[in-house]
Protein backbone atom coordinates (compact mmCIF):
# COMPACT_ATOMS: atom_id res chain seq x y z
CA UNK A 1 0.00 0.00 0.00
CA UNK A 2 2.84 2.34 0.90
CA UNK A 3 4.62 1.81 -2.42
CA UNK A 4 1.57 3.12 -4.25
CA UNK A 5 0.80 5.97 -1.89
CA UNK A 6 4.33 7.28 -1.38
CA UNK A 7 5.10 8.46 -4.96
CA UNK A 8 1.69 10.12 -5.22
CA UNK A 9 2.17 11.84 -1.89
CA UNK A 10 5.68 12.87 -2.93
CA UNK A 11 4.44 14.32 -6.19
CA UNK A 12 1.59 16.31 -4.75
CA UNK A 13 3.58 17.79 -1.91
CA UNK A 14 6.87 18.64 -3.54
CA UNK A 15 6.03 18.39 -7.24
CA UNK A 16 8.93 16.02 -7.86
CA UNK A 17 8.19 13.48 -10.59
CA UNK A 18 10.28 11.03 -12.56
CA UNK A 19 9.99 13.14 -15.69
CA UNK A 20 11.04 16.24 -13.80
CA UNK A 21 14.10 14.50 -12.41
CA UNK A 22 15.03 13.30 -15.88
CA UNK A 23 14.72 16.83 -17.22
CA UNK A 24 16.97 18.10 -14.44
CA UNK A 25 19.51 15.37 -15.24
CA UNK A 26 19.61 16.38 -18.88
CA UNK A 27 19.85 20.08 -18.09
CA UNK A 28 22.58 19.75 -15.47
CA UNK A 29 24.50 17.18 -17.50
CA UNK A 30 24.66 19.14 -20.71
CA UNK A 31 24.93 22.49 -18.96
CA UNK A 32 27.75 21.76 -16.51
CA UNK A 33 29.71 19.96 -19.18
CA UNK A 34 30.02 23.17 -21.14
CA UNK A 35 32.06 24.77 -18.35
CA UNK A 36 35.01 22.46 -18.94
CA UNK A 37 34.77 22.79 -22.70
CA UNK A 38 34.62 26.57 -22.51
CA UNK A 39 37.70 26.80 -20.33
CA UNK A 40 39.60 24.25 -22.39
CA UNK A 41 38.89 25.77 -25.79
CA UNK A 42 39.71 29.25 -24.54
CA UNK A 43 42.98 27.94 -23.11
CA UNK A 44 43.97 26.32 -26.39
CA UNK A 45 43.36 29.41 -28.49
CA UNK A 46 45.09 31.57 -25.90
CA UNK A 47 48.16 29.39 -26.11
CA UNK A 48 48.03 29.53 -29.91
CA UNK A 49 47.95 33.32 -29.80
CA UNK A 50 50.91 33.35 -27.40
CA UNK A 51 53.02 30.96 -29.43
CA UNK A 52 52.28 32.63 -32.76
CA UNK A 53 53.33 35.92 -31.16
CA UNK A 54 56.62 34.37 -30.14
CA UNK A 55 57.33 32.63 -33.46
CA UNK A 56 55.18 33.85 -36.35
CA UNK A 57 56.92 31.53 -38.82
CA UNK A 58 55.46 28.43 -37.09
CA UNK A 59 51.91 29.53 -37.84
CA UNK A 60 50.78 26.73 -40.20
CA UNK A 61 52.19 23.92 -38.07
CA UNK A 62 50.53 25.29 -34.97
CA UNK A 63 47.25 25.80 -36.81
CA UNK A 64 46.77 22.09 -37.50
CA UNK A 65 47.57 21.18 -33.88
CA UNK A 66 45.17 23.94 -32.83
CA UNK A 67 42.24 22.42 -34.71
CA UNK A 68 43.06 18.96 -33.36
CA UNK A 69 43.13 20.27 -29.79
CA UNK A 70 39.95 22.27 -30.28
CA UNK A 71 37.93 19.29 -31.51
CA UNK A 72 39.25 16.96 -28.81
CA UNK A 73 38.37 19.45 -26.06
CA UNK A 74 34.96 20.28 -27.55
CA UNK A 75 34.18 16.56 -27.68
CA UNK A 76 34.16 16.35 -23.86
CA UNK A 77 31.19 18.70 -23.72
CA UNK A 78 29.45 16.43 -26.22
CA UNK A 79 30.15 13.40 -24.03
CA UNK A 80 28.26 15.07 -21.18
CA UNK A 81 25.44 15.89 -23.59
CA UNK A 82 25.21 12.22 -24.58
CA UNK A 83 25.25 11.13 -20.93
CA UNK A 84 22.42 13.55 -20.28
CA UNK A 85 20.48 12.10 -23.21
CA UNK A 86 21.08 8.58 -21.90
CA UNK A 87 19.81 9.67 -18.48
CA UNK A 88 16.77 11.23 -20.12
CA UNK A 89 15.75 8.45 -22.46
CA UNK A 90 17.09 5.25 -20.89
CA UNK B 1 25.89 58.22 -39.89
CA UNK B 2 28.65 56.15 -38.36
CA UNK B 3 28.70 52.38 -38.66
CA UNK B 4 28.21 52.07 -34.92
CA UNK B 5 25.05 54.15 -35.05
CA UNK B 6 23.71 52.13 -37.97
CA UNK B 7 24.42 48.86 -36.19
CA UNK B 8 22.73 50.06 -33.01
CA UNK B 9 19.65 51.23 -34.93
CA UNK B 10 19.40 47.90 -36.78
CA UNK B 11 19.67 45.99 -33.52
CA UNK B 12 17.09 48.24 -31.87
CA UNK B 13 14.72 47.70 -34.79
CA UNK B 14 15.24 43.92 -34.45
CA UNK B 15 14.29 43.97 -30.75
CA UNK B 16 11.35 46.30 -31.45
CA UNK B 17 9.90 43.99 -34.11
CA UNK B 18 10.36 41.03 -31.76
CA UNK B 19 8.36 42.80 -29.04
CA UNK B 20 5.65 43.84 -31.53
CA UNK B 21 5.37 40.26 -32.81
CA UNK B 22 5.03 38.91 -29.28
CA UNK B 23 2.24 41.36 -28.54
CA UNK B 24 0.43 40.86 -31.83
CA UNK B 25 0.72 37.10 -32.27
CA UNK B 26 0.86 35.95 -28.68
CA UNK B 27 1.06 32.33 -27.76
CA UNK B 28 -0.91 29.37 -29.06
CA UNK B 29 -0.15 27.17 -26.10
CA UNK B 30 2.19 24.22 -26.09
CA UNK B 31 2.07 22.06 -29.17
CA UNK B 32 1.87 18.38 -28.38
CA UNK B 33 1.65 17.10 -31.95
CA UNK B 34 4.98 18.24 -33.35
CA UNK B 35 7.73 15.73 -32.59
CA UNK B 36 11.06 17.12 -33.82
CA UNK B 37 12.84 13.82 -33.23
CA UNK B 38 10.95 12.49 -36.26
CA UNK B 39 13.85 13.80 -38.29
CA UNK B 40 15.98 10.98 -36.90
CA UNK B 41 13.33 8.30 -37.16
CA UNK B 42 14.03 5.71 -39.83
CA UNK B 43 10.99 4.25 -41.62
CA UNK B 44 11.76 1.20 -43.72
CA UNK B 45 11.04 1.98 -47.37
CA UNK B 46 11.87 -1.43 -48.80
CA UNK B 47 11.56 -4.03 -46.09
CA UNK B 48 14.29 -6.68 -46.16
CA UNK B 49 14.37 -8.92 -43.11
CA UNK B 50 16.48 -12.00 -42.54
CA UNK B 51 14.73 -13.39 -39.49
CA UNK B 52 15.55 -11.06 -36.59
CA UNK B 53 18.02 -8.99 -38.63
CA UNK B 54 16.44 -5.91 -40.15
CA UNK B 55 18.27 -4.91 -43.32
CA UNK B 56 15.53 -2.77 -44.83
CA UNK B 57 16.39 0.14 -47.05
CA UNK B 58 15.59 3.40 -45.29
CA UNK B 59 16.72 7.01 -45.25
CA UNK B 60 20.07 6.27 -43.62
CA UNK B 61 20.87 3.55 -46.16
CA UNK B 62 20.09 5.96 -48.98
CA UNK B 63 22.39 8.61 -47.51
CA UNK B 64 25.19 6.10 -46.95
CA UNK B 65 24.83 4.92 -50.53
CA UNK B 66 24.87 8.51 -51.76
CA UNK B 67 28.03 9.24 -49.77
CA UNK B 68 29.77 6.15 -51.15
CA UNK B 69 28.79 6.92 -54.73
CA UNK B 70 29.73 10.59 -54.45
CA UNK B 71 33.10 9.85 -52.90
CA UNK B 72 34.18 7.25 -55.43
CA UNK B 73 32.76 9.00 -58.48
CA UNK B 74 34.17 12.43 -57.64
CA UNK B 75 37.61 11.13 -56.74
CA UNK B 76 38.01 8.85 -59.76
CA UNK B 77 36.59 11.49 -62.11
CA UNK B 78 39.13 14.05 -60.98
CA UNK B 79 41.94 11.52 -60.94
CA UNK B 80 41.27 10.44 -64.51
CA UNK B 81 41.42 14.00 -65.75
CA UNK B 82 44.73 15.10 -64.27
CA UNK B 83 46.86 17.20 -66.58
CA UNK B 84 50.24 18.82 -66.16
CA UNK B 85 48.83 22.33 -66.00
CA UNK B 86 46.28 21.93 -63.23
CA UNK B 87 43.00 23.79 -63.27
CA UNK B 88 41.35 24.86 -60.04
CA UNK B 89 39.65 21.55 -59.30
CA UNK B 90 42.87 19.61 -59.68
CA UNK B 91 44.72 22.13 -57.53
CA UNK B 92 42.10 21.77 -54.84
CA UNK B 93 42.39 18.00 -55.03
CA UNK B 94 46.20 18.22 -54.80
CA UNK B 95 45.83 20.38 -51.69
CA UNK B 96 43.53 17.77 -50.16
CA UNK B 97 45.99 15.01 -51.08
CA UNK B 98 48.80 16.93 -49.45
CA UNK B 99 46.66 17.49 -46.37
CA UNK B 100 45.80 13.82 -46.00
CA UNK B 101 49.25 12.51 -46.88
CA UNK B 102 51.67 14.91 -45.19
CA UNK B 103 49.52 16.22 -42.40
CA UNK B 104 47.31 13.31 -41.40
CA UNK B 105 49.26 10.22 -42.42
CA UNK B 106 52.98 11.04 -42.46
CA UNK B 107 52.92 13.22 -39.35
CA UNK B 108 51.66 10.35 -37.24
CA UNK B 109 52.77 7.14 -38.92
CA UNK B 110 56.13 5.88 -40.09
CA UNK B 111 56.82 5.68 -43.82
CA UNK B 112 56.01 1.96 -44.09
CA UNK B 113 52.78 2.26 -42.14
CA UNK B 114 51.80 5.28 -44.22
CA UNK B 115 52.38 3.36 -47.41
CA UNK B 116 50.03 0.67 -46.16
CA UNK B 117 47.36 2.68 -44.39
CA UNK B 118 47.32 6.05 -46.15
CA UNK B 119 44.59 5.00 -48.65
CA UNK B 120 42.40 3.85 -45.76
CA UNK B 121 42.90 7.00 -43.70
CA UNK B 122 42.34 9.28 -46.69
CA UNK B 123 39.18 7.38 -47.63
CA UNK B 124 37.95 7.71 -44.05
CA UNK B 125 38.49 11.46 -44.27
CA UNK B 126 36.71 11.92 -47.59
CA UNK B 127 33.86 9.55 -46.77
CA UNK B 128 33.09 11.16 -43.40
CA UNK B 129 33.50 14.64 -44.90
CA UNK B 130 31.08 14.02 -47.75
CA UNK B 131 28.70 12.13 -45.46
CA UNK B 132 28.61 15.09 -43.06
CA UNK B 133 28.20 17.64 -45.85
CA UNK B 134 25.29 15.98 -47.67
CA UNK B 135 23.50 15.93 -44.33
CA UNK B 136 23.04 19.68 -44.74
CA UNK B 137 21.51 19.49 -48.20
CA UNK B 138 17.72 19.29 -48.16
CA UNK B 139 16.76 16.18 -50.11
CA UNK B 140 13.25 14.87 -50.76
CA UNK B 141 13.31 12.06 -48.24
CA UNK B 142 10.56 12.96 -45.79
CA UNK B 143 7.98 10.25 -46.35
CA UNK B 144 5.82 11.39 -43.43
CA UNK B 145 4.62 14.56 -45.16
CA UNK B 146 4.25 14.82 -48.91
CA UNK B 147 3.54 17.86 -51.02
CA UNK B 148 1.52 18.16 -54.13
CA UNK B 149 3.48 19.51 -57.10
CA UNK B 150 1.59 19.54 -60.41
CA UNK B 151 -0.57 16.71 -59.15
CA UNK B 152 2.35 14.47 -58.12
CA UNK B 153 2.68 13.42 -54.49
CA UNK B 154 6.34 14.12 -53.74
CA UNK B 155 8.00 13.69 -50.35
CA UNK B 156 8.94 17.01 -48.77
CA UNK B 157 12.52 18.10 -48.29
CA UNK B 158 14.31 17.06 -45.13
CA UNK B 159 17.75 17.29 -43.59
CA UNK B 160 19.41 14.13 -42.35
CA UNK B 161 23.01 13.02 -41.94
CA UNK B 162 24.03 9.38 -42.02
CA UNK B 163 26.64 10.08 -39.33
CA UNK B 164 23.88 11.37 -37.04
CA UNK B 165 22.92 7.74 -36.45
CA UNK B 166 25.17 6.02 -33.91
CA UNK B 167 25.60 2.93 -36.08
CA UNK B 168 27.68 4.59 -38.81
CA UNK B 169 30.41 6.13 -36.60
CA UNK B 170 30.57 3.04 -34.42
CA UNK B 171 31.21 0.76 -37.37
CA UNK B 172 33.94 3.06 -38.67
CA UNK B 173 35.45 3.14 -35.17
CA UNK B 174 35.34 -0.64 -34.80
CA UNK B 175 37.11 -1.07 -38.14
CA UNK B 176 39.83 1.37 -37.07
CA UNK B 177 40.11 -0.16 -33.59
CA UNK B 178 40.48 -3.77 -34.71
CA UNK B 179 42.82 -2.69 -37.50
CA UNK B 180 45.24 -0.86 -35.25
CA UNK B 181 45.20 -3.53 -32.55
CA UNK B 182 45.95 -6.13 -35.23
CA UNK B 183 48.75 -3.96 -36.63
CA UNK B 184 50.27 -3.54 -33.18
CA UNK B 185 50.13 -7.27 -32.43
CA UNK B 186 51.57 -8.06 -35.85
CA UNK B 187 54.41 -5.58 -35.42
CA UNK B 188 55.42 -6.42 -31.87
CA UNK B 189 53.90 -9.71 -30.84
CA UNK B 190 50.99 -9.88 -28.42
CA UNK B 191 52.80 -9.78 -25.06
CA UNK B 192 55.31 -7.16 -26.10
CA UNK B 193 52.58 -4.98 -27.63
CA UNK B 194 50.43 -5.13 -24.52
CA UNK B 195 53.48 -4.42 -22.36
CA UNK B 196 54.12 -1.38 -24.53
CA UNK B 197 50.98 0.24 -23.18
CA UNK B 198 52.87 1.04 -19.98
CA UNK B 199 55.05 4.10 -20.55
CA UNK B 200 58.72 3.36 -20.03
CA UNK B 201 60.09 4.76 -16.81
CA UNK B 202 57.19 3.94 -14.53
CA UNK B 203 58.41 2.59 -11.18
CA UNK B 204 57.78 -1.12 -10.63
CA UNK B 205 55.04 -0.71 -8.02
CA UNK B 206 52.91 1.44 -10.33
CA UNK B 207 53.15 -0.86 -13.33
CA UNK B 208 50.07 -2.87 -12.34
CA UNK B 209 47.61 -0.03 -11.78
CA UNK B 210 48.94 1.94 -14.77
CA UNK B 211 48.46 -1.11 -16.96
CA UNK B 212 44.84 -1.44 -15.85
CA UNK B 213 44.20 2.24 -16.54
CA UNK B 214 45.86 2.03 -19.95
CA UNK B 215 43.88 -1.08 -20.87
CA UNK B 216 40.62 0.62 -19.91
CA UNK B 217 41.55 3.67 -21.93
CA UNK B 218 42.24 1.52 -24.98
CA UNK B 219 38.72 0.14 -24.77
CA UNK B 220 37.18 3.55 -24.02
CA UNK B 221 38.71 4.73 -27.31
CA UNK B 222 35.94 2.84 -29.12
CA UNK B 223 33.30 4.91 -27.34
CA UNK B 224 35.17 8.20 -27.46
CA UNK B 225 36.05 8.09 -31.16
CA UNK B 226 32.53 7.16 -32.25
CA UNK B 227 30.62 9.38 -29.82
CA UNK B 228 32.75 12.40 -30.74
CA UNK B 229 31.69 12.23 -34.40
CA UNK B 230 28.12 11.16 -33.65
CA UNK B 231 27.41 13.77 -30.97
CA UNK B 232 28.91 16.64 -32.96
CA UNK B 233 26.74 15.99 -35.99
CA UNK B 234 23.65 15.13 -33.94
CA UNK B 235 23.96 18.25 -31.78
CA UNK B 236 24.44 20.37 -34.89
CA UNK B 237 21.29 19.01 -36.51
CA UNK B 238 19.27 19.38 -33.32
CA UNK B 239 20.43 22.97 -32.86
CA UNK B 240 19.43 23.88 -36.41
CA UNK B 241 16.12 22.06 -35.91
CA UNK B 242 15.21 23.76 -32.67
CA UNK B 243 16.55 27.21 -33.47
CA UNK B 244 15.11 27.23 -36.97
CA UNK B 245 11.56 26.97 -35.76
CA UNK B 246 11.26 23.87 -33.62
CA UNK B 247 11.25 25.90 -30.41
CA UNK B 248 8.68 28.34 -31.75
CA UNK B 249 6.34 25.53 -32.84
CA UNK B 250 6.70 23.48 -29.65
CA UNK B 251 6.13 26.42 -27.33
CA UNK B 252 3.49 27.95 -29.58
CA UNK B 253 5.08 31.42 -29.39
CA UNK B 254 5.31 32.54 -32.99
CA UNK B 255 7.53 35.54 -32.24
CA UNK B 256 10.22 33.20 -30.91
CA UNK B 257 10.92 32.23 -34.51
CA UNK B 258 11.94 35.82 -35.30
CA UNK B 259 14.46 35.77 -32.48
CA UNK B 260 15.95 32.34 -33.08
CA UNK B 261 16.11 32.34 -36.87
CA UNK B 262 19.36 34.38 -37.17
CA UNK B 263 20.88 31.99 -34.63
CA UNK B 264 19.76 29.06 -36.78
CA UNK B 265 21.39 30.61 -39.85
CA UNK B 266 24.61 31.22 -37.94
CA UNK B 267 24.65 27.66 -36.61
CA UNK B 268 23.99 26.28 -40.08
CA UNK B 269 26.90 28.23 -41.54
CA UNK B 270 29.10 27.20 -38.61
CA UNK B 271 28.21 23.55 -39.08
CA UNK B 272 28.71 23.45 -42.84
CA UNK B 273 31.79 25.64 -42.81
CA UNK B 274 33.67 24.29 -39.83
CA UNK B 275 32.28 21.30 -37.96
CA UNK B 276 31.66 18.97 -40.90
CA UNK B 277 35.24 19.23 -42.19
CA UNK B 278 36.80 19.42 -38.74
CA UNK B 279 35.17 16.23 -37.49
CA UNK B 280 36.28 14.31 -40.57
CA UNK B 281 39.83 15.65 -40.09
CA UNK B 282 39.80 14.72 -36.39
CA UNK B 283 38.58 11.18 -37.06
CA UNK B 284 41.22 10.56 -39.71
CA UNK B 285 43.98 12.16 -37.61
CA UNK B 286 43.11 10.14 -34.52
CA UNK B 287 42.96 6.96 -36.58
CA UNK B 288 46.46 7.59 -37.91
CA UNK B 289 47.70 8.55 -34.41
CA UNK B 290 46.41 5.21 -33.11
CA UNK B 291 48.08 3.35 -35.97
CA UNK B 292 51.36 5.18 -35.40
CA UNK B 293 51.24 4.66 -31.65
CA UNK B 294 50.54 0.95 -32.01
CA UNK B 295 53.58 0.32 -34.18
CA UNK B 296 56.00 2.89 -32.81
CA UNK B 297 59.27 1.66 -31.38
CA UNK B 298 59.18 1.41 -27.60
CA UNK B 299 59.35 4.84 -26.02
Amino acid sequence: MLDIALPIAQETTTGVTDDGLKAIALGIGAGLGSIGAGIGVGFIFGKVIESVTRQPEMREEITSIQWLGFALTEAVAFYTFIFGLIAFFL
Amino acid sequence: MTTKAKALIAFGLYILIAVVLVLVLGSNGKNEEFTPTDEFKLDPWVSIEFGPVDMSINKAVLYLFLACVLTTVVMTYIAKRMVDKPNRVQTAMEVMYDLTYSNIARNNMSREMSARWFPFVATLFFFIWISNLIGYLPLPTNTEHSTNIFGLELPTLALYAATANISVPIILTLVVWFAYQAEGIRAKGFVSYVKGWIPSGTPGVLKGPIFVIEAISQFVRIISLSVRLFANILAGHMLILFMGGGLAVILGIAALGWVTLPLAIIFFLLEVGLIATLQAFIFATLASIYFGEATAASH
